[in-house]
């Protein structure tokens, strides 16, 4: 951070109030969450980077949160966010109606929260008990909508490689790979919830797909995805979730595929469950992802790409401000065989990776919490097979 | 992240409602003029406190994330105040028996939103709602922590130590409440038109002070006098 920086977090810091902000006779509310995360620099093994130059890891979040609902049927529902102070980004921005006013049902559009798995729409700074994120929300496979490999070759040998991936086919420059879902960014569609009993149903229709969420559309189709969650007794939720949508990038699409509409999909499917009782809360997901991407030469890739992960995560409250906090995670992927790299051999097309976090944090007052996390990874390939970070934390939200 | 944005953070506020607040014997120096030890006719304090402020809805974080419209919640009376006396009768610190007060979780609020109990007073948090709640506070008064139970489950706490508790529930930022924590009888609440009584004031002299949770600093004071044949004495607030 450069003096610039220095001095705006001063400001903000002194300006920041103790609770969410009322305008307009109560008619807008105004929150936020500031977050700076204080770790090593990663050169080399890049586990936690969410992009080229932000790691999860060592970061500095401002984010604005306001709803304004002028009446009780409407509401425009927005999130800015900042990393590093680096761009602002308008993370969500939406409108959101409930057209029948005794009904549980709301329509909303614009840049939507997503309906699958549970992970993303969790406020980071509140409801996340550690630092790091899931793997199958962060962690950068070496997949690209807009660059593909030609071979199974080309793509094995960017295992590991998918914080800065390249391949022979579509956009020649380097640039980050996808995660299964992308925890940083949301997509832009219509999407509908409904409750009934102890059922929650929920559907999208959006431009871009779990993995590559988009404000406007640069593929050949639409992503369809919905959820279906449960609460059979009160602190126990169960969800299960699907989607399908067009990944790859339209350009390549026509020029590889046979013109249909969704051809080249991201699909996945999820569970996720969620339990919480006293002082404990435990969850846990399971997403089975694949990629379906054109076949161009040999050794072709002719099977989907598929990714799998899961993770189980704890938070258990030693008194009123103290917690511990937990989560084992894996990512595994499918194989491909190719010729000149690994023998021959069938082998997981990205390197699985295996993550353990755990930590504590004090909350110093209701809304400043202080955390610290020692976060372990081991993958299967690439310059650094494993590594263990130390994180500090410390978050205010309003 | 570097060093200064730590210490900016750290430079975040403390809310000036967590500062303890002296509800208990109060001061030794105006605590020459009580004459609470004597027996005989006593009498009342009364009267209204006009807190002069905006109803305001229980303002809950925006929540991007939330699938469905929240539901709209009825506005938090902030009006209710505390008026109690500082110092008390010292005859007001020799009672010790046993208190039982109640605080509901229903609709996504504490009912009521401002509770006054004498130290030693055990209250009850009954979840009369249809989801969770976790209520805690980290009030230097007295810092504690239920844990999360269900509709129809109540968990209770003694509060020991005079004071100001502000509850809040871990899971819903939009409920919150205050428990004031007194080391005697001498209080009120006001009820909806802001009207106050408190019964059985010795003859003496007094400093009635209002509590309200709009009320920042020190809080706005009166001295009263009840007579040796007893009687009401009237004090009004104005709370702008």
């Amino acid at each position: 951070m450069n003096t610039a920086h220095w001095l705006v977090c001063c400001l903000l810091a002194q300006m920041l109030p103790a609770g969410p902000i009322e305008l307009a006779r109560g008619t807008v509310t105004v929150g936020g969450d500031v977050t700076a995360t204080f770790g090593a620099k990663d050169d080399t093994a890049f586990f936690n980077f969410t992009d080229y130059e932000n790691n999860a890891l060592r970061m500095f979040r401002v984010s604005l949160t306001a709803n304004w609902r002028p009446s009780e049927q409407f509401a425009v529902v927005t999130d800015i966010r900042s990393e590093d102070l680096e761009r602002v980004i308008p993370y969500a921005l939406y409108a959101r109606v409930r057209p029948w006013k005794s009904r549980p049902f709301d329509i909303q559009v614009g840049r939507i929260p997503p309906v699958f798995g549970a992970f993303a729409r969790r406020s980071y700074g509140t409801d996340n008990p550690l630092i790091g994120y899931p793997l199958a929300y962060q962690y950068l496979t070496s997949i690209r909508p807009d660059a593909i490999p030609a071979t199974a070759d080309d793509l094995l040998f960017m295992r590991a490689r998918g914080w800065r991936a390249t391949y022979p086919v579509g956009s020649p420059e380097p640039a980050p790979g996808v995660p299964l879902i992308s925890a940083y960014r949301w997509d832009t569609g219509v999407e509908a919830h409904a409750t009934g009993g102890v059922f929650d149903f929920s559907g999208a229709v959006t431009v871009g797909t779990l993995s590559n969420p988009r404000v406007t559309d640069d593929n050949r189709g639409r992503q369809y995805s919905g959820r279906v969650a449960a609460t059979p007794v009160v602190g126990l939720v169960l969800g299960l979730s699907g989607s399908r949508g067009a990944f790859v990038d339209r350009a390549l699409a026509d020029a590889y595929g046979t013109g249909g509409r969704g051809e080249f999909p991201q699909d996945a499917l999820g569970m996720d469950a969620e339990y919480s009782r006293g002082y404990w809360l435990v969850r846990g997901e399971a997403i089975w992802n694949h990629w379906h991407l054109p076949v161009i030469g040999a050794p072709q890739i002719t099977d989907p790409l598929s990714a799998r992960s899961a993770f189980v995560e704890s938070r258990y409250r030693l008194g009123p401000r103290y917690f511990v906090a937990a989560r084992v995670d894996r990512l595994t992927f499918s194989k491909v065989t190719g010729v000149r790299l690994y023998n021959g051999q069938p082998t997981p097309w990205d390197a699985p990776v295996t993550r353990v976090e755990a930590g504590g944090g004090v909350y110093l007052q209701r809304n400043l919490t202080l955390r610290g996390v020692i976060q372990r990874n081991w993958r299967d390939a690439g310059r650094v097979l494993d590594k263990t970070y130390l994180s500090a934390q410390i978050s205010f939200w309003f | 992240m570097r060093i200064p944005a730590l210490c900016a953070l750290v430079a975040v506020l403390v809310s000036p409602l967590s500062r303890p607040m002296a509800l208990g014997p109060g001061r030794s120096e105006t605590a020459a003029l009580n004459s609470g030890d004597r027996v005989g006719a006593t009498g009342a304090i009364r009267g209204r406190i006009d807190v002069r402020v905006t109803l305001a809805p229980a303002a809950a974080r925006p929540d991007p994330g939330a699938l469905s419209m929240a539901a709209m919640r009825d506005p938090i009376d902030r009006r209710k105040s505390v008026v109690y006396l500082d110092p008390a009768p010292q005859a007001a610190f020799e009672a010790s028996e046993q208190r039982r007060a109640r605080m509901d979780q229903r609709d996504e609020r504490f009912v009521p939103h401002v509770l006054a109990i004498v130290a030693g007073t055990w209250v009850d948090f009954p979840n009369d709602d249809k989801t969770y709640h976790n209520v805690f506070s980290l009030s230097k008064t007295q810092e504690f922590n239920l844990g999360r139970y269900a509709v129809g489950h109540s968990k209770a706490i003694r509060f020991e130590n005079p004071g100001i508790v502000r509850v809040f529930c871990d899971i819903h930022s939009h409920m919150s409440a205050f428990i004031l924590v007194f080391a005697h009888r001498y209080f009120a609440v006001t009820d909806d038109e802001g009207r106050y009584r408190i019964d059985g004031v010795p003859p003496g002299t007094y400093t009635v002070a209002v509590w309200n949770e709009t009320v920042r600093g020190d809080p706005p004071r009166r001295t009263v006098a009840i007579g040796e044949g007893g009687g009401d004495v009237d004090a009004d607030f104005s709370i702008k």
